[in-house]
């Protein structure tokens, strides 16, 4: 028994070895193998939701995404919704959003950029307030407390 | 005895040494310049070649005088730094300050660090995704990168992470050796399980945040890193939080009691690691036969990991980063690094060799793209 593990202990350092030896090696594909795994995917928390509406306006895109409700075992009362301004985006924004594609407006978002000011006329019910609003790489994004309808 | 100990000697002649080199010269080589050097650029060429010796020069001596810890804490303290460095430099270049906004985190555009592990996990069992506000894959520190490379260490080197490859760890370690003896000596043992207890705070509530809380609130490494901007109260708390933690756990703390404190107390990685002790093969081994019983093991150990009963009983607990303190302030040489179902005092140099040769590759070449970094913006301020 006492040989039995002795060699055991031994070929698994050994695999460990070579382990160590293809690991930098590997790196680039055993990443990109473990990115293909179902569970390699942003959560909605982090990456904003998927985008819902994409409406090309003057000089930039606004982008509206799906409402993010997520809970750890299903969806919560409360949430938010994300939308986001890219391009050339104008010093004072104002723009009125249908997050639920019901084709009635949900709220008017007004954003003064240059004097970093936010105001929300909630249209629905179901809009809460304004969670986010700032500066991105690409322009402005603003995120809404919303309730679930549901 | 003194036979005995001579035998055991981890100490090689200067051509075995050199012998014992030449296979992590040509791999390090290899990996640090992708098979194909390019020597055009000349603050480049000086960083890595300034780099690859002292990587080399550093594992020649580990043979070479039969030391592990002195060289190992060189190299892990000089990536913490570095690696630091690195990073404070890639966000000012990215982001013109050391904070970031809540754009970046919109923008899903945070590095990700092997810290943020223990929060993912809950999540990505339960909601099939990722909680961390970062990249994927591709992109500086990806997600699926920083998990492959932590995977393949804790199988390998198991807790030996904490002391071959954990980037934060450094700053503790170089803490803990600034004092020659220790101010606070009695500390109670128990506090070594506070990081499970941390563990289950930040997965639990990481879980039902569905946010990295711990990287939210509690990382202290954030104070030489990245913060959030300070816009309002809630950031200024959290910044406090930040420095606070990193002040007293891994500056103050580890000077008065030559611990690794942040490691031993809060680190809920640190908590998973112990865990992964339980696969690696290596581990650190107690030869009751020729243990005086002079507990400098004990004395040493920055971890907790060794307390008296510990070598009364020849085992080495799993809380063991493998640093390898304790092996080189043994006198008689009866605790050394092992191979698990090897009994102690068997195959000790080969055990200590092929030990030596994974957890060297592994931070060699982990830390060798940030020590390269700084070299090059040092040698760039001359030439």
């Amino acid at each position: 028994m006492n040989k039995f593990k002795m060699t055991a202990g031994i070929i698994w350092a050994l695999v460990c070895l070579l382990l160590m030896i293809i690991l930098y090696f590997g790196l680039g594909s055993f990443s990109a193998g473990l990115a293909k795994l179902p569970f390699m995917k942003l959560n909605p928390h982090a990456s904003g939701g998927e985008i819902a509406q994409q409406i090309a306006m003057e000089n930039c895109t606004l982008t509206i995404r799906k409402p993010v409700f997520d809970g750890l075992f299903g969806e919560r009362k409360k949430g938010f919704v994300q939308v986001d301004w890219r391009g050339n985006i104008p010093e004072i924004i104002n723009d009125t959003i249908d997050y639920n594609m019901d084709n009635s407006p949900d709220f008017v978002i007004g954003i003064n950029r240059l004097e970093d000011k936010v105001n929300l006329v909630a249209l629905n019910p179901n809009v809460r307030d304004v969670a986010i609003s700032t500066s991105t790489s690409r322009g402005w994004a603003a995120r809404v407390n919303i309730y679930n309808e549901k | 005895m003194d036979e005995a100990i001579k035998n055991l000697t981890t100490r090689k002649s200067f051509g075995k040494s050199l012998l014992y080199t030449l296979p992590m010269f040509l791999l390090t080589f290899i990996l640090m310049t992708g098979g194909r050097p390019d020597f055009s650029d000349r603050s480049g060429t000086i960083a890595l070649l300034t780099t690859f010796l002292g990587l080399n020069i550093l594992y020649f001596l580990m043979h070479y005088t039969g030391k592990t810890d002195k060289f190992r804490a060189i190299l892990f303290i000089v990536f913490a730094l570095t690696l630091s460095f690195t990073l404070i430099k890639n966000t000012i270049d990215i982001r013109q300050t050391m904070t970031y906004s809540q754009g970046d985190i919109l923008e899903c555009n945070m590095p990700f660090c092997h810290l943020v592990i223990p929060m993912l996990i809950l999540p990505a069992a339960f909601t099939q995704s990722i909680i961390y506000p970062g990249s994927i894959l591709g992109g500086f520190a990806s997600i699926s990168a920083m998990v492959v490379l932590w995977l393949a260490a804790s199988v390998t080197l198991g807790r030996g992470f904490c002391s071959w490859g954990c980037f934060y760890g450094g700053w503790d370690d170089g803490f803990s050796r600034f004092r020659k003896k220790p101010v606070i000596r009695k500390i109670s043992d128990s506090w070594k399980w506070m990081p499970f207890a941390v563990l289950l705070m930040v997965a639990l509530t990481s879980a039902l945040a569905l946010a990295p809380t711990y990287c939210d609130w509690i990382c202290p490494f954030k104070a030489v890193t990245e913060f959030e901007q300070v816009t309002g109260i809630e950031s200024a708390a959290k910044a406090g939080i930040f420095i606070s933690l990193f002040g007293g756990l891994v500056v103050v703390l580890p000077v008065l009691t030559k611990k690794r404190t942040q490691c031993s107390y809060l680190c809920p990685l640190g908590a998973i690691n112990t865990l992964s002790n339980k696969v690696t093969p290596f581990t650190v081994k107690i030869d009751r036969q020729s243990c005086n019983e002079c507990y400098k093991c004990v004395q040493v150990c920055p971890m907790f990991a060794l307390t008296n009963d510990d070598v009364k009983n020849g085992n080495v607990s799993i809380f063991c980063t493998k640093c390898g303190k304790c092996v080189d302030a043994c006198p008689t040489q009866a605790i050394h690094y092992g191979i698990k179902g090897v009994p102690a005092n068997r195959m000790v140099k080969f055990s200590r060799n092929l030990f030596l040769f994974v957890s060297f590759l592994f931070i060699a070449v982990f830390a060798s793209g940030s020590i390269i970094t700084v070299i090059k913006s040092i040698v760039n301020l001359f030439i």
